[in-house]
């Protein structure tokens, strides 16, 4: 298993290498000039060029990827030009947020996702089946953007049931920072009151994030389900009479649910970039907000580390993956260690 | 007995716990534009202004006469009549938020940290050399002579050169000095303003807390018995208006100072008895045609674009909230000369005419002028599409597209890369105005780029009285300048302007504000000169 873990690691190397030569590359040709975005809409001629010599931007785009590497190794990513700050200072003022959310939202999915899709397969062709398909076909095609305005009007305006936007109610102070989870620093600082605020500041964003992969995750779910009944072992376990609850949950629900957990890691990964519009309805401070406004401000610096953590996020979601199914999946592991 | 004292100390406790509960807090929750930087040596655009308005004081305040007025200075002149050679008096016993007083040590540090980093707004001064004459005097030497030199210091905040010496960090770009203290202050102040502030994350939040020893003091004179300064702002920085209408209609918000809203927007919160707008400084809508690239080359053209365009059509229902005429100057700015075309309506017979004139007029079939505007601004879009459509009545094609903003700003770098039509909208953010609306907008040594994108530098007559506005020191006389200029500078229809968008500030109907209107970005949104009616919030609540 560690030699597995071992090998995939490296291969992450090697295609965040790659990535972050094209991504470098390609925010350089993207029109617009950093150096004026940086120095804002009064510098004259003369500091713009200043700047320019200051980012080597004048320099061939090999040279500008040396000293780019070069200071990546020593742990810097460069300074945003939009921020003016240090990028890993605002990668880890700016994950967190996202982070904790997609969590919420991804648990969510996973909960509510699996059980309607194992009572729509189990249940196949009734009327719980049709309601089932029906939620999930509005689900996958009604945007994030809009469910979330949809709930934030409904739940926090009219209804006044849920708080309205950000982490925090605007007037709050915010625990003391340490971990950047809002619900675990509050906790920490023996905020019991404010994680709770925190959390449910977190429903309606979470829900908003959740809906769409709820019904991505139901229907494959459900169609797992519906395969795996008529497969033959299942027949000899009911032929021996198995409570329908064992037969469920012990021998259908493993096998079945391996689609869904591949499915479920890449949308974790998706939903760290993608969180964009959902994070400007609720005003949540997070970093798929800060990649928009990156790439928004030609913030080269800042769009290459983005690029980068989306893609180490996927790299190390999909190893996650690759381990949770070799435990759900026997052979899948037998076959993994024989290689 | 003892039930009557029970009961008694039950119903204070419970009056009490109600009052705690009901009590209106004395906060402020404003959005504005993005803060990025606090340090008033980098902060360049008009949100940082915003900013460095509340938690610094520049050395002079802009009036609303035109011109500035004394603040931290107290009076200055020309040494010798010399327009390179100025000397600041200051005013006495003005006091940093440390409790330190501000003395010319630390105004000739913040000039010489000013210049020497070179960014923000420091590039209209030039070299500038600072000198200590006394405790409460400093001499300023310039590297060329300028009449408008007091005028730009509108945009000159000083920091306590204590505090920044103590907090720079080396090594850094700047020697001795190390980073120039650029990082601290970036989330720290250093300032003499009204507020001082406890805490900010760049591009997402800034609170600040009311300095009570603020020089100018906190009167109440003018204001509503019950009017009080605000104590706490927390300044937060949101661009989506469907979350900002929500929030501000829950009471969650209490003051916007953007002005994004949409025209159904704007009419709920004028609806809304809760609510109000005010309405401080506008937005010039500004279409410059590129005078370089066929076919607005021809002047003539051009002059035949700004007839036809319909100007009532795009105005229309905003009119009632005060968008309207503009010209070069903003129409509520001193000195403004209204321009051609006059009335300001739709003519196409005189757009024939002017067609007719220019050297296109025969082969009007092959003719194609490009209109850019930035991508994802309706407003903008809206212009283009109207002049799109009046043009196609005189057999012009007008294409519309909209490029996101890195893309459309950097075609603007040079003449030939710009199109022939590009929009923007200027407002007053740089000091001194007048000068930010013509001498940078169209003289050869302007600010180029998307400021000078008509590209035209021909006219030697006009670029000779540029040069002497900023030669002359008497105010009047300047204007009379200004006014001789606009007409002429429209003779060569280098833009034509479709309306002034004005920022309207919503807020809650229990903050009352801005004491003073000036055209300009800043004394506005400078929160002393705002006030909150706590007796009317908890009425609200």
């Amino acid at each position: 298993m560690l030699t597995f873990i071992g090998k995939r690691l490296f291969q992450s190397l090697f295609v965040l290498f790659g990535l972050s030569v094209l991504i470098f590359f390609i925010a350089r040709v993207m029109p617009g000039d950093p150096a004026r975005a940086a120095l804002g809409h009064l510098a004259t001629k003369e500091q713009v060029e200043r700047v320019r010599e200051e980012m080597h931007l004048n320099d061939p785009f090999p040279v500008q990827y040396y000293y780019w590497l070069r200071n990546l190794l020593r742990g810097d990513l460069g300074k945003s030009s939009y921020t003016r700050r240090p990028v890993t200072t605002d990668l880890i003022q700016y994950i967190p947020a996202t982070f904790e959310l997609i969590l919420f939202a991804t648990l969510i999915s996973a909960i509510v996702g699996q059980v309607t899709g194992v009572l729509a397969g189990y249940f196949r062709n009734s009327w719980l089946d049709g309601l089932s398909r029906l939620v999930s076909y509005l689900g996958i095609a009604t945007p994030s953007f809009v469910v979330a305005i949809f709930l934030l009007f409904i739940f926090s305006q009219v209804l006044k049931l849920a708080p309205g936007v950000g982490r925090l109610p605007i007037i709050m102070t915010p625990p003391p920072r340490i971990t950047g989870f809002m619900t675990l620093d509050s906790l920490i600082a023996g905020r019991l009151d404010l994680a709770l605020t925190a959390l449910k500041h977190m429903i309606l964003p979470a829900i908003s994030l959740a809906v769409i992969h709820i019904a991505q995750e139901g229907r494959i779910t459900r169609t797992s389900i519906v395969e795996n009944m008529q497969k033959d072992y299942i027949t000899v376990h009911k032929v021996h009479g198995i409570r329908t609850s064992r037969l469920v949950f012990k021998y259908l629900l493993k096998p079945s649910i391996i689609p869904t957990v591949t499915v479920m890691g890449l949308d974790f990964a998706f939903l760290m970039s993608n969180a964009f519009l959902v994070e400007m309805v609720y005003m949540w401070p997070g970093f798929s907000r800060y990649a928009v406004t990156a790439m928004l401000n030609k913030d080269l610096n800042a769009i290459v580390a983005v690029v980068l953590v989306i893609g180490l996020t996927f790299a190390m979601v999909n190893l996650l993956v690759d381990i949770i199914i070799m435990f759900l999946d026997p052979t899948i592991r037998l076959r993994t260690e024989g290689s | 007995m003892k039930t009557g004292y029970l009961i008694g100390i039950v119903m204070l406790l419970v009056i009490g716990f109600c009052g705690l509960v009901w009590a209106a807090e004395n906060v402020a929750v404003i959005n504005g534009y993005p803060v990025i930087t606090a340090d008033p040596a980098i902060a360049s655009d008009w949100y940082d202004t915003e900013a460095m308005y509340n938690l610094y004081s520049p050395l002079v305040y802009p009036s609303p006469e035109g011109g500035v007025r004394a603040h931290l200075a107290t009076s200055w002149e020309a040494v010798d009549g010399d327009f390179t050679h100025w000397r600041f008096t200051l005013q006495q016993g003005v006091k940093f938020h440390s409790g330190n007083e501000l003395t010319a040590e630390d105004v000739a540090f913040s000039m010489t940290r000013f210049i020497t980093m070179g960014r923000g707004n420091s590039g209209p001064l030039g070299h500038v050399t600072a000198t200590v004459v006394d405790r409460y005097t400093v001499d300023f030497l310039l590297d060329k002579p300028s009449a408008l030199f007091p005028d730009t210091l509108a945009l000159f905040f000083p920091v306590e050169k204590a505090l920044v010496v103590a907090n720079v960090k080396t090594p850094g770009n700047y020697g001795d000095f190390g980073d120039y203290c650029e990082d601290w202050l970036a989330t720290h102040d250093a300032g003499t303003g009204p507020y001082m502030m406890t805490n900010h994350i760049p591009g997402q939040r800034l609170d600040a807390t009311r300095f009570v020893d603020y020089f100018e003091g906190w009167s109440n004179e003018g204001w509503g018995p019950d009017e009080v300064p605000i104590e706490r702002l927390i300044l937060i920085m949101e661009t989506d208006y469907t979350t900002l209408m929500t929030l501000l209609r829950s009471g969650g918000l209490d003051l916007e100072i953007n002005g994004g809203w949409t025209l159904p927007q704007l009419q709920q919160i004028q609806n809304d008895v809760n609510l109000g707008l005010a309405s401080v400084w506008a937005q010039n809508v500004t279409v410059w045609m590129n005078s370089k690239v066929p076919p607005t080359d021809d002047e003539h053209f051009r002059k035949a674009i700004l007839y036809a365009y319909d100007y009532d059509s795009v105005v229309g229902p905003w009119e009632e909230f005060g968008n309207g005429e503009t010209g070069i100057f903003l129409p509520n700015m001193p000195g403004y000369v209204p321009i051609e075309p006059q009335p300001r309506k739709q003519n196409l017979e005189k757009a024939r005419e002017e067609l007719a004139l220019s050297k296109y007029a025969d082969n009007l079939d092959d003719v194609k002028a490009v209109f850019h505007f930035c991508g994802g601004l309706d407003f903008e879009e809206d212009v283009g599409l109207q002049l799109q459509a009046d043009m196609a009545q005189l057999g012009v094609t007008v294409e519309v597209v909209g490029p996101p903003w890195p893309e459309y700003s950097a075609e603007c770098s040079t003449p030939e890369t710009t199109p022939n039509m590009t929009i923007f909208l200027f407002a007053p953010q740089a000091a001194p105005t007048h000068d930010y609306y013509t001498y940078a907008m169209f003289h050869p040594n302007g600010l180029g780029w998307i400021f000078e994108a008509h590209w035209f530098f021909e006219d030697s007559q006009i670029i000779n009285m540029l040069d002497s506005t900023r030669a002359e020191s008497n105010t009047y006389a300047r204007m009379l300048t200004y006014e001789l200029l606009q007409p002429l500078i429209a003779e060569h229809a280098l833009a034509f302007y479709p309306y002034q968008k004005p920022t309207l500030f919503a807020h809650q109907a229990y903050i009352a504000g801005p004491k003073e209107t000036i055209v300009f970005v800043g004394p506005s949104e400078n929160m002393h000169n705002w006030r909150i009616n706590l007796t009317l919030k908890e009425e609200l609540r």
